[in-house]
């Protein structure tokens, strides 16, 4: 295994890589700025903002943000675990870590199957426009955090391992920040309206 | 010692989902309620930042970058609600 120490202090090397942050402010940025065109357009009709809130179900948005924070931690202890060569603790606690985005797609899926079974499509209003352009980028971003996530555990788990540390700092970042993205949505979508 | 802040860090973002979803129930006044979870919503955000991505190891601009990002969004979707 390559063992570089890192100065996380130095500007330019920021934990998980330079790269990696940017995409991070920039993804931020992009559901950061359809958030608060939702928070506008509830401003022209509230009420039907508030009565679409109340067809999510907001224990589906719950259950999903403990799976994403679960997946989260042992994400970090799937890493922590690496880096002191532990790579049979760390195989281990990067599958909980893909267990808890399958379970989050699961869930997503079923609550898909159900607005769709009861006609909340992306075309039903203004609300449910954003809720589908939202969450489903949100899933695609999942998506792609598994498949690196599948390629960093098949690397782990190669007879003569040669992943690097900041891969897999990189890697942990893009699915720490899935778990940002969804703490941005979770409380405007099905909570606050 | 490290794996007890992280899984004491783990519990408190549990807590804290659990009561946005509380008050997002029982809150009676919009407003207070909205205020009530973006806060919540805020630290959530910050303590997956600042613990499992390590943002409180890193340079003082990443950290404020952070912080001003996540400020600005709040105020201007608490403004907006």
């Amino acid at each position: 295994m390559n063992l570089v120490k890192i100065d996380s202090k130095n500007i330019y090397y920021p934990p998980g890589g330079i790269l990696m942050w940017i995409i991070l402010f920039l993804e931020l940025l992009t559901f950061g700025m359809a958030l608060v065109a939702m928070v506008i357009y509830s401003k022209d009709e509230p009420e039907v903002f508030h009565s679409s809130r109340l067809l999510l179900n907001s224990t589906f948005g719950l259950v999903n943000t403990i799976f994403l924070l679960t997946s989260g931690f042992f994400m970090v202890k799937s890493v922590e675990s690496f880096k002191v060569n532990n790579i049979k603790k760390s195989s281990l606690y990067l599958k909980l870590t893909m267990l808890g985005g399958f379970l989050f797609l699961l869930l997503k899926s079923f609550e898909y199957f159900e607005k769709i079974e009861a006609g909340l499509s992306i075309g039903y209003n203004t609300f449910f426009s954003f809720y589908w352009m939202l969450t489903l980028f949100h899933v695609i971003h999942v998506l792609v955090g598994l498949v690196i996530l599948s390629s960093v555990y098949f690397s782990l788990n190669k007879k003569n391992m040669d992943l690097a540390v900041e891969d897999f700092e990189a890697s942990a970042t893009f699915w720490h920040m899935c778990d940002l993205i969804w703490l941005l949505l979770f409380p405007i979508i099905y909570l606050i309206f | 010692m490290k794996n007890q802040i992280y899984f004491k860090v783990l519990l408190s973002l549990l807590a804290l989902t659990i009561l946005a979803a509380f008050v997002a129930k029982f809150g009676f006044d919009l407003k207070a309620t909205a205020a009530i979870i973006l806060a919540l919503f805020m630290v959530k955000f910050l303590g997956v930042a600042f613990y499992f991505m390590q943002l409180k190891k890193a340079h003082f601009f990443w950290k404020s970058a952070v912080l001003i990002f996540v400020s600005i969004f709040l105020a201007i979707v608490f403004v907006s609600v």
